[in-house]
């Protein structure tokens, strides 16, 4: 596995620019668009973006005021189905990129649980309706002792 | 517009609901960046400098492991700059990216003990869960001040980089 920790990535220009960000963009499962589509538009958008199509949705890294456009842009596509965060890495960078690694990156396990409820986030902001849930609360102790009792009157009739 | 502490600090969730609301989230990311940019480290952040758990100091005593003290040194910025946070209690294990219990309680408690408003919220399993939290996140967004903008994102959606305070 030292290949896994010791990687020492050949580091483009872009990756070191402090004007570069990194944003992935995540889809949920009722989005109304494939991350195809959305590759797609990103790139008719024409701005000097580096774009990824990943399974998930897709990853764009360039100057922040490009990325913000097209995370703009991108939203109008289908606001409750499009989700996206900021990442550390550059695309492709081999010290996260599956690619170069023997297992899934840092941040999969996190990204798999939270794409489970991404549908209900995208339902509870296009439908906003007040809920409320009942608390299951353990049984009390008076109760428990009923019950235990009555099985115990049971066994002695027995 | 306010900065909002988020814990899970890389919650893709929580970042994305602060940022439709017009309103920037601290997260973890973009300190991670910065010390990916940095040339003198071979295998960033994989590696912590010796300056790291220096740094961690202001926020752990001595006798706490250097572990705690490296990861404070770079969630700490964060805590310090936040003006709101929100936090997910009662998430399942392995939800969070830190890797450290103890870094975990000690951030909570750290955002706990600023004077500043703070939504706990519980991790949702299901539908009713996930509009209950949504609503509560919502509703402490608007009430913060520059808050309730538009979901379109109009207003600024990635914010200002925040300053590497703890950092070299």
């Amino acid at each position: 596995m030292p290949a896994n920790l010791c990687i020492t990535p050949d580091l483009g220009k872009e990756d070191m620019d402090p004007e570069v960000s990194t944003r992935m963009i995540i889809l949920s499962s009722k989005a109304n668009v494939s991350e195809s589509e959305v590759v797609n538009f990103l790139h008719m958008l024409n701005l000097p973006i580096t774009i990824k199509w990943t399974c998930y949705g897709a990853m764009i890294s360039g100057k922040d005021e490009y990325v913000r456009e097209a995370i703009r842009e991108l939203r109008k596509l289908d606001h409750y189905g499009i989700f996206t965060k900021e990442r550390g890495f550059a695309p492709g960078d081999p010290r996260r990129c599956r690619g170069h690694r023997y297992g899934p990156r840092e941040g999969f396990h996190q990204m798999e649980k939270e794409f489970r409820i991404l549908d209900y986030v995208g339902e509870a902001l296009k439908n906003p309706r007040e809920v409320e849930i009942e608390k299951k609360e353990p049984v009390s102790v008076d109760y428990f002792k009923e019950i235990l009792e009555e099985e115990n009157k049971k066994e002695d009739d027995k | 517009m306010v900065k909002v502490a988020i814990y899970p600090p890389n919650s893709l969730v929580l970042a994305d609901l602060i940022e439709r609301k017009g309103h920037t989230p601290l997260a973890l990311q973009k300190q991670i960046r910065q010390k990916i940019k940095d040339p003198e480290i071979d295998s960033p952040p994989m590696n912590i400098t010796e300056e790291d758990p220096i740094n961690g100091l202001k926020y752990a005593a001595i006798e706490v492991p250097s572990g705690v003290r490296g990861r404070m040194s770079i969630i700490g910025p964060l805590i310090d700059v936040a003006e709101a946070a929100i936090i997910v209690d009662g998430a399942p294990f392995g939800f969070g990216c830190v890797g450290c219990a103890r870094t975990n309680e000690l951030s909570i408690f750290c955002l706990r003990k600023k004077d500043i408003p703070v939504l706990e919220v519980v991790y949702p399993d299901d539908e009713d869960g996930t509009r209950l939290m949504v609503n509560q996140i919502m509703e402490f967004l608007d009430s913060l001040p520059g808050g309730g903008g538009d979901l379109e994102g109009d207003s600024d959606v990635l914010g200002e980089p925040i300053a590497n305070k703890g950092g070299k």
